[in-house]
C-alpha cells in the first residue's frame, strides 16, 4: 500500500469518525430532556438539511443550478400529507411522497436538462411558478386554502424528531458515497465542461438526471416528514418561492460541491430563520442575499472554504510557532 | 480485412453552407493517418462528425463494419473512439489525476484492474507525474496539451482522433509528442491526426489526406502527397507565397 | 365576443405590450453586451416604483415625471452596482452561472432592503388619471395606459435611434455581436460595459415607475415582471433589440385573450409555462447562444 492511500484511508477514518460522534451526540441528545422550543428548532433544522444536502447533488456535485426544488419539496408535502390522512402508515408515505418527487424530476429534468446552465436555471424557475399556481388552484387539495393532515394519536415530537434525523443521516451518507465514488467523478466532469465529459466517455444527461432524480426523492420526503409534523401546509408554503431560494441558498452558503457545506448551511439556515425570522423576517434574507454576493465574488466554496483558510491559516502559525520553539 | 474506419459521401451543411461535400476515406487498422488542410477546411468539422459531437447532414460512418453515423460522443468514446481538442479543454477545478481517472472509469473497456496504478503510468507517459495533484487550471499551455492528450488516452480508445496537438508547443515538447504518438501506435490504436505542422504531419503518418474547401483532394503516402502539384497549389504554394 | 370586445382587447393588449416591451429592453440589452441574466432587474423595477411613489408622495411630483427623472438616478446607480459588483466576474462569451447567482444575490438585497423601508404592505399610486378614460367608438381606453404606453414607446424609440445613429450605439451593437472583434476594434469594453449597465438598469427604474401607475406593488414586486421579461426576451431571441418588441407583443397578446379560455385563476401561470416552452422548443432564438461551457465561479 503507497503511503497516498495510507493518507487517504487515515483521512477517511477521521470523516466518518467525525460524522458518526455527531449523529449520535443528537441521537442521545433528547434523553438529557431538551425543551419543546430546542427540539423544534433541531427538527426544521434537520428538515432544512436534508433539502439542502439533496440541492447540494445536482447544483454543487453537478453544477445545475436548481431555483424549482419547491416542486418536489411541495409535491412530497402534499403527497405525504394525503397519504397519512388516508390512514396510511407514515413511513409508506414518506416513501411514496420520494417516489412522486422522483418522477416529476424525471418529468422535469428530460426537457430541461436540453438546456445549458443559466437557461436550466430559468427554465426551473418557470416550472416551479407555474406549479404553485397550478396548486392553489387545484380543488382537490384544498386550493389556496391549503391542506389539513388528520392523524389520530397525540403529537410526539421525539418521533418526528428521530425521523428526521434518520433521514437526514441518509442524505448525507448519500452525498458522500456520491462525492467519492465514480459516479461523482462523472457529476464533477459534467460541471466543469459537459461536452468534454461527454467526450471521454460520460453520459452526461444520464448523469444529470440520476442525480436529479435522487435530489428530488429526498427532498420529497423532507417536505412529506414537514407536513406531517406541520400537519397544514398550503401551496405559498411548500411550494413558495422563498422555499426553492431557501433550498439553494443553504448549501451555495455552507460551501457548494462538498459533502460537510450544505450540513453546516442547513444547520446555519434553520437556526438563523426560526430565531430571527419571528423578529426580523427581512433581515434574515438581507443577510443571505449579501453572503451569496460575497461568496460569488471571493469564495465559491462557502463557510467550508473560509473554514479552509483558516485552518491553514492556523497551521501556518503553528508551524513558524514550532519551528522558532525548535530553533 | 475490412478497413477500421469508413468514411463515404459525408456532407455537413451549416445553414445552408457547405463544410463537407462528399468526403469519402478509409482508416486502415493500425496506421497513422494524416488529415491535412488550409484553415477552413473541413478537418475539425469532420472530426466532431466522427467522435459524434456532430451529427451529418448526409453520408455513412462505419466503424469496425458497424454503421455510427449518428451515434452520441460517449456511445463513440465507450466503443473506442475518441477524441482531443484543439484548444485544450480540462476540467479546470479537479486535479490532473482527477481528470485522467474521468477518462479511465468511463471510457472504452473501463473495468476492473488496478486503477490508481494505471492512472500514473498514464501520467508518467506524457511525462505529467510531477503535476499528478495540481489543479488542471494550473498547468501551462504544454501540460495542458499533454492532459488533453491523457485523458483521452485513459479512455483506451483503438481509434484516437488527434486535433492539433503539436500547435503552440517549442520544437523539443512537438518531438515528445510526436514519439509518444508513435508509442501509441505500436500498442496497437489506430491513430487519425489533424495537423497543421507539415514537418509533424511527414515524419509520423503512414497515409495522408488532404482537403479543400470541405472536398477531398487526393491521398497517399507523404511523399507523394508532398510532391503533388494540386496539394501544393492549394496548401503548400499558399503557404510559400504567403 | 363581438368585435367591440375583440377589439378592445387587442388594444389593452397593444398598450400593454409597449410597457412589456420596456420593461424587458434593459434585460434585452445588458444581456446582449455582458451576457449577464440580470436577475436584479426585478429589484430596480420594484426601486423604480418606489421611488416615483415616493416623490409623488413627498413633492408630488407627476408619476409620469417620476418616471423619467427615474432614469438618470437609476442610471448612475446601476454603473455603481457594476463597478462595485458586476466587473469583478470574470468576463465570458457565455452567460455564467456566477453572474445569475451574484444579480440573484443583488435582487435579493434590494427586495429585502425594500421590506425594511417600505413593510411589506400593498401601495399603489392613484392620480385624476387612474380613473378616467377615453372613448373612442366602440373602445375604451383608460388613460393612464395610454399615458404609460406612450413614454414607454418613445424610449424604445429613442433608444433604437441611440443604438443606430451614435458612436455609442454602435459600439453597443459591435460588442453584442463579437465582444472580441469589438476589443481589437477599439472600443473600451469595460467603460462600455458599464455604461450599458447604467442604461438596463435606467430603463429597469423608469419601466418600474411606469408599471407602479397600472399595478399595486409591494417590495416582491418585481418577481412576476422578472419572468415576464425573461418570456420575452427568450421569445425575441435574446439579444434582439426588435426581437424583444415582438416578444412583448406576443406575451400581451396571449395573456389578454387567454381570459376567454382560461379560468382567472391560473393566468399568473402563463407567462411561467410560456418561459419554460420557449426556452426549450425554441431553439432558434437561443441555439446560437448556448453556452459551449460553464463554470461555478
Amino acid at each position: 500500500m503507497t503511503a497516498a492511500s495510507v493518507r487517504m484511508r487515515r483521512f477517511l477514518i477521521y470523516r466518518v469518525a467525525g460524522w458518526g460522534t455527531l449523529l449520535i451526540a443528537l441521537g442521545i441528545l433528547p434523553w438529557f430532556g431538551i425543551s419543546p422550543n430546542l427540539t423544534r428548532l433541531l427538527f426544521t433544522s434537520l428538515i432544512w438539511i436534508i433539502t439542502s444536502v439533496a440541492w447540494n447533488l445536482l447544483g454543487g456535485f453537478a453544477g445545475q443550478v436548481s431555483f424549482g426544488f419547491a416542486v418536489f419539496y411541495g409535491l412530497g408535502a402534499y403527497t405525504a400529507a394525503m397519504r397519512i390522512s388516508a390512514g396510511i402508515p407514515p413511513l409508506a408515505a414518506f416513501a411514496i411522497a420520494g417516489l412522486v418527487a422522483a418522477i416529476a424530476s424525471l418529468l422535469i429534468g428530460l426537457p430541461t436538462f436540453r438546456l445549458r446552465g443559466p437557461y436550466f436555471a430559468i427554465a426551473t424557475i418557470g416550472v416551479s411558478e407555474a406549479m404553485r399556481v397550478v396548486m392553489t388552484n387545484l380543488s382537490f387539495t384544498g386550493g389556496a386554502s391549503g391542506y389539513r393532515v388528520a392523524e389520530p394519536g397525540p403529537f410526539r415530537p421525539l418521533e418526528h424528531y428521530y425521523t428526521a434525523l434518520g433521514f437526514t443521516a441518509m442524505a448525507v451518507v448519500i452525498s458522500a458515497l456520491i462525492h467519492h465514488s465514480k459516479f461523482g467523478l462523472s457529476l464533477q466532469a459534467v460541471r466543469e465542461d459537459q461536452e468534454a465529459a461527454a467526450d471521454i466517455g460520460v453520459n452526461p444527461l444520464k448523469a444529470k438526471l440520476i442525480v436529479h432524480l435522487l435530489a428530488a426523492t429526498l427532498t420529497g420526503i423532507a417536505g412529506g416528514v414537514y407536513a406531517r409534523y406541520a400537519a397544514y401546509i398550503h401551496p405559498q408554503g411548500v411550494f413558495g418561492f422563498h422555499t426553492s431560494v431557501a433550498i439553494l441558498l443553504m448549501p451555495i452558503i455552507g460551501g457548494a460541491g462538498t459533502v460537510a457545506g450544505p450540513v453546516i448551511g442547513g444547520f446555519v439556515y434553520g437556526l438563523v430563520q426560526e430565531e430571527l425570522v419571528a423578529a426580523f423576517p427581512q433581515f434574515h434574507l438581507l443577510l443571505y442575499g449579501a453572503l451569496l454576493i460575497v461568496i460569488i465574488l471571493f469564495e465559491p466554496q462557502g463557510v467550508v472554504g473560509w473554514l479552509g483558510q483558516l485552518r491553514s491559516f492556523i497551521e501556518r502559525i503553528w508551524r513558524k510557532s514550532a519551528a522558532a520553539s525548535v530553533g | 480485412m475490412p478497413p477500421l474506419l469508413s468514411v463515404e459521401r459525408l456532407n455537413k451543411y451549416f445553414a445552408g453552407l457547405a463544410a463537407l461535400k462528399d468526403v469519402s476515406f478509409e482508416v486502415e487498422e493500425g496506421q497513422i493517418c494524416g488529415l491535412i488542410g488550409p484553415n477552413g477546411a473541413g478537418k475539425t468539422t469532420l472530426f466532431s462528425i466522427i467522435a459524434g459531437s456532430v451529427s451529418p447532414s448526409s453520408g455513412m460512418i462505419t466503424y469496425s463494419g458497424k454503421d455510427v453515423t449518428r451515434w452520441k460522443s460517449f456511445q463513440a468514446v465507450r466503443a473506442g473512439v475518441a477524441r482531443t481538442h484543439q484548444i485544450t479543454r480540462p476540467f479546470r477545478s479537479m486535479t490532473t489525476r482527477q481528470n485522467v481517472e474521468v477518462g479511465l472509469h468511463f471510457g472504452h473497456g473501463s473495468a476492473g484492474g488496478n486503477r490508481s496504478g494505471e492512472v500514473t503510468e498514464i501520467l508518467e507517459g506524457v511525462g505529467l507525474g510531477r503535476v499528478a495533484d495540481k489543479p488542471a487550471a494550473s498547468l501551462c499551455v504544454g501540460d495542458q496539451k499533454r492532459l488533453e492528450l491523457a485523458r483521452t488516452l485513459a479512455a483506451k480508445p483503438k481509434l484516437l482522433l488527434c486535433d492539433e496537438v503539436c500547435s503552440g508547443l517549442t520544437d523539443t515538447e512537438m518531438n515528445e509528442v510526436l514519439e509518444l504518438l508513435r508509442r501509441i501506435r505500436e500498442r496497437g490504436t489506430t491513430i487519425l491526426y489533424v495537423e497543421h505542422n507539415m514537418r509533424a504531419i511527414m515524419s509520423t503518418c503512414d497515409q495522408v489526406i488532404v482537403l479543400n474547401f470541405g472536398q477531398k483532394l487526393t491521398e497517399g503516402p507523404p511523399l507523394k502527397i508532398q510532391n503533388d502539384p494540386a496539394v501544393i497549389e492549394a496548401y503548400l504554394g499558399k503557404t510559400a507565397a504567403d | 365576443m363581438d368585435a367591440a370586445d375583440f377589439a378592445n382587447l387587442l388594444v389593452s393588449a397593444l398598450l400593454l405590450a409597449g410597457i412589456y416591451a420596456a420593461m424587458s429592453v434593459g434585460m434585452t440589452i445588458v444581456y446582449g453586451v455582458m451576457k449577464i441574466v440580470n436577475l436584479a432587474h426585478a429589484g430596480f423595477l420594484m426601486l423604480g416604483a418606489y421611488f416615483v411613489l415616493e416623490l409623488y408622495e413627498s413633492w408630488n411630483v407627476d408619476p409620469l415625471a417620476g418616471s423619467l427623472l427615474a432614469f438618470p438616478v437609476f442610471l448612475l446607480a446601476g454603473m455603481l452596482v457594476h463597478w462595485l459588483l458586476v466587473k469583478r466576474i470574470p468576463v465570458s462569451d457565455q452567460p455564467t452561472l456566477a453572474s445569475l447567482l451574484l444579480m440573484f444575490g443583488l435582487w435579493l438585497v434590494l427586495q429585502n432592503i425594500g421590506y425594511l423601508v417600505w413593510g411589506n404592505s400593498d401601495r399603489s399610486i392613484l392620480t385624476t388619471r387612474t380613473l378616467s378614460s377615453l372613448h373612442v367608438g366602440p373602445i375604451t381606453i383608460p388613460t393612464v395606459r395610454l399615458m404609460v404606453f406612450i413614454p414607454a414607446v418613445c424610449s424604445l424609440l429613442l433608444l433604437e435611434f441611440v443604438l443606430r445613429k451614435t458612436w455609442y450605439g454602435r459600439a453597443v451593437r459591435a460588442l453584442m455581436q463579437n465582444r472580441y472583434a469589438g476589443r481589437l476594434a477599439g472600443i473600451p469594453v469595460e467603460k462600455m460595459a458599464r455604461l450599458t449597465f447604467g442604461v438596463g438598469i435606467g430603463f429597469a427604474g423608469a419601466a418600474g415607475g411606469l408599471l407602479a401607475q397600472l399595478y399595486s406593488f409591494s417590495p416582491d414586486f418585481g418577481h412576476g415582471f422578472l419572468l415576464r421579461s425573461f418570456v420575452i426576451i427568450v421569445l425575441g431571441g435574446l439579444e434582439s433589440f426588435w426581437g424583444a418588441a415582438a416578444g412583448a407583443l406576443v406575451l400581451a397578446l396571449v395573456e389578454t385573450f387567454s381570459i376567454l379560455v382560461l379560468p382567472a385563476g391560473y393566468q399568473p401561470a402563463i407567462a411561467f409555462s410560456l418561459l419554460v416552452l420557449a426556452l426549450i422548443l425554441l431553439p432558434g432564438g437561443i441555439a446560437g447562444i448556448f453556452a459551449k461551457k460553464q463554470r461555478w465561479a
